[in-house]
């Protein structure tokens, strides 16, 4: 990896360990200090009960950072055992194939929202219906993958030395599927985030009581009119910063893993 | 955001296409030149769900517009006549008289007798709604105007339902009228489109005298919507939420009405049990008649209506401030240093923490109010802070009304009321209405309280009901106020909001009640053209 991909890395988790130890007691409502535009006092400027609108913003990301990490990590992991399962018996397969159709062919945002209300919105509901959401794709590329491994001589022949089922998954699919995974999960991320935000924007996840962005974006919306910017405009900014930050990292982290190993081992040779 | 987007391309499609509309009637109809040619737009919300049918509630909030009353108050909340020509009640105060004018058409042009009377209120009867009859026996016609209302027991608030129960028509009556309806009001209804808009003319017979605007149109848009129409100088009267209403509007006036629209903690009074319908009820900490005194004091109201309503309403003390029935004795100072008294006495003590413990018993509640209303998020996250502050751990949590109703009468919940009519009290503080509908979710019931109730309905005249309803609040010794058994943390009168085009003149309104919007319509017919 080139040295300034570093960069985004490094910026991201102090982002995320700076939000982190921010305490929340810190958010204290000042009624003499409401509406204040962005100065040196308070970067951000003041919400309409003068909380500081840095502070929430950066707690609001903190949440969306875990909800993100959490999310990609457990939508990877679903992915693979759905893949895993296709691969272990036609009907099953057809059936993955099936739900994968199935859930790309809905709109994500519509079944988001249809299974976070179902479970009663809040964090859990949240974070569930992200998972079930940002599956699909992904199992469909490691489906592809372990379809070709399974064709392939060293495959076989451990199936002929009478390697089990799970073996073969451990030793031959998870190292192989790894990189792809990475990539998959990387790829996740700034959608699980901006799909949090949104859903919570429409009223739909978080509650109002937690400081996420979606709904420091929502309740700003009904001050847009009346002129004041910052409410929005901050936590908006750092968002996309957010976003892209990660997708940067994971671009990076891509061009890195297709690199041609081989190529390189010849020219060190 | 694509699909947000597309809409609000549709919508000022809509709007523009409208707008056009309207210019064209305008252009067609040859006005007087001026620039408002006699008809008014209004984007004031509020649009009747169940459409405009009197027996079933329409009007309760504001003239019905389309019908007219038997009575009616003016500005000062004194008794007027309407539709009647004089009204008299019998000395043992069963039964009410009341006789009509005799000229009086709908705007079909049928002439209204006591027949469509008799007929409004046995409609409204029956219909079991909002509108209680239950105490009404017989309705007796003495000749085509005069009527007598039979009670079973005198009712003081009996007069509230003669000024508030618009007046339909027999004949034009049937499954339908909510949506058509006629009636002897100052307008008529042209179109009603759902969700977008309303448009009424002038009733060629109404008997009020002539009225100024000749066409009105009732925008029923989102606030945004409607406050950029009004900066486009497509509206006339534009109510806006507090939060919203901060800037000036260039060719309208800013006009803010005080109110009885109020928002106050509910807390309820009882030890926790589990009622017959297996509903959670009561609350172990604001059972306790100190914490809820304590609170009500301790509250800095002032800071609610500086901080949060940005000087734009009142401190409350009850349900009822300003009002005929309602009690100057309510009002409770700003005094933290005696709230502590009173739970030391109570036998509270600070913990290590901050907060107030007895016997193991943390001074804490979780406080809920409706998601989606800003205006009681504010409310509900100060009054939090500043009870920490004070020594009692209030947590915050928005839910939905439906969620809520499960919640109430085990939490403290947000909550908003007000009305011109006094039988609010008997719904908020009756043992009888413990838990019905969102009344009296306290579970509160005072011995006391409930006789003053009684006698205050009961009562022969309307000075004898008013001094009932004020020892409600305290009679020296009890009542539901800060002194004595506080069942409520009342914490803010809201100012209602209006911009009005600089060219009318509405006049002098009422202190507006607990719905925003229609109230401003209770005195159109005195509308007119500023010179």
């Amino acid at each position: 990896m080139k040295k300034w991909t570093y960069l985004p890395v490094i910026l991201l988790v102090l982002l995320y360990v700076i939000s982190m130890l921010i305490d929340p007691d810190k958010i204290s409502i000042q009624l003499e200090e409401r509406n204040l535009p962005p100065g040196f006092s308070h970067l951000f400027g003041t919400d309409w009960l003068g909380r500081d609108m840095f502070l929430r913003t950066m707690k609001g990301i903190e949440l969306s950072i875990t909800v993100g990490l959490l999310t990609a990590v457990l939508s990877t992991i679903v992915s693979f055992l759905a893949a895993m399962l296709a691969s272990m018996h036609k009907w099953l397969d057809r059936l993955i194939s099936w739900l994968t159709d199935l859930f790309l062919s809905l709109p994500h945002l519509v079944t988001l929202i249809l299974i976070s209300f179902t479970l009663g919105g809040g964090f859990k509901g949240v974070v569930i219906g992200l998972v079930l959401t940002h599956w699909p794709s992904l199992t469909r590329v490691l489906r592809a993958e372990i379809l070709q491994l399974k064709e392939t001589k060293y495959v076989k022949i451990s199936e002929k030395l009478g390697k089990g089922f799970w073996w073969q998954a451990r030793h031959h699919y998870l190292p192989h599927l790894l990189p792809q995974m990475l990539v998959g999960f990387t790829l996740i991320f700034p959608h699980a985030i901006l799909h949090e935000a949104s859903i919570t924007f429409l009223g739909f996840g978080l509650s109002p009581e937690q400081p996420a962005i979606g709904i420091i974006l929502s309740e700003a919306m009904q001050y847009l009119s009346t002129g004041f910017w910052w409410l929005a405009f901050f936590p908006g900014l750092i968002l996309l910063i957010i976003i892209l930050l990660f997708q940067i990292c994971a671009k990076a982290w891509k061009s890195y893993l297709e690199k041609d190993f081989s190529h390189e081992n010849i020219v060190r040779d | 955001m694509k699909i947000k987007a597309g809409i609000l391309l549709l919508l000022s499609l809509l709007l523009l296409i409208t707008a056009c509309g309207d210019k064209e009637i305008a252009e067609s109809e040859d006005r007087p030149d001026n620039n408002i040619e006699n008809q008014l737009t209004l984007a004031i919300g509020g649009e009747p769900e169940s459409g405009f049918d009197p027996t079933t509630g329409w009007g309760r909030y504001g003239s019905p517009l389309f019908q007219s009353t038997l009575l009616s108050r003016d500005q000062d909340l004194n008794i007027t006549k309407d539709l009647a020509t004089n009204y008299e009640v019998s000395a043992d105060g069963l039964i009410w008289t009341v006789e009509i004018k005799s000229d009086v058409k709908f705007s079909d042009g049928e002439p209204l007798t006591a027949d469509d009377i008799i007929f409004t209120f046995e409609t409204a009867k029956q219909s079991q709604s909002v509108v209680d009859l239950t105490n009404l026996t017989e309705i007796e016609k003495i000749s085509d105007k005069k009527i007598a209302f039979h009670l079973a027991r005198p009712q003081s608030t009996f007069i509230t339902t003669l000024q508030t129960l618009g007046i339909v028509p027999q004949h034009a009556y049937d499954q339908d009228y909510s949506e058509k309806p006629i009636g002897s009001g100052p307008y008529q209804l042209v179109e009603w489109r759902k969700g977008e808009q309303l448009i009424v003319k002038k009733n060629p017979y109404y008997y009020g005298g002539d009225l100024e605007f000749d066409r009105l149109t009732f925008l029923f848009a989102e606030e945004d919507q409607a406050l950029a129409a009004a900066k486009a100088g497509k509206v006339d009267v534009l109510s806006l939420p507090i939060t919203f209403a901060t800037g000036e509007i260039p060719g309208m006036e800013r006009v803010s009405l005080e109110s009885v629209d109020n928002r106050g903690v509910m807390l309820p009074v009882t030890e926790p049990f589990t009622n017959e319908d297996g509903e959670e009820v009561g609350n172990e900490v604001t059972a306790d008649p100190a914490i809820r005194r304590a609170m009500n004091m301790a509250v800095d109201r002032e800071a609610m209506v500086e901080g949060i309503l940005n000087g734009e309403g009142t401190t409350a003390y009850s349900s009822v401030d300003g009002l005929p029935w309602g009690n100057d004795q309510a009002v409770v100072d700003h005094n933290p240093a005696e709230a502590e008294q009173i739970l030391k006495e109570a036998g509270w003590e600070k913990g290590t923490d901050g907060f107030y413990q007895r016997n193991g018993l943390k001074a804490a509640f979780t406080l809920y109010y409706p998601s989606g209303d800003q205006l009681r998020q504010s409310l509900s996250l100060v009054f939090a802070d500043q009870m920490r502050n004070f020594g009692i751990m209030v947590e915050t949590e928005a839910k939905s009304w439906v969620e809520l109703e499960k919640l109430m009468h085990a939490n403290p919940v947000m909550m908003g009321w007000g009305s011109h009519d006094p039988v609010e009290l008997y719904s908020l503080y009756s043992s009888s209405m413990q838990g019905v509908e969102y009344f009296n979710s306290n579970y509160y019931k005072n011995e006391k309280i409930d006789e003053y109730l009684d006698k205050a309905i009961h009562a022969l005249s309307e000075k004898e009901a008013n001094e009932n309803w004020r020892k409600i609040q305290w009679d020296g010794q009890t009542g539901v106020s800060a002194k004595g058994d506080a069942p409520w943390v009342w914490l803010v009168n809201l100012n209602h909001i209006y911009y009005v085009n600089e060219d009318i003149n509405i006049g002098e309104q009422k202190v507006q009640p607990h719905g925003h919007g229609w109230p401003i319509t209770d005195f159109i017919t005195e509308w007119s053209i500023a010179e």
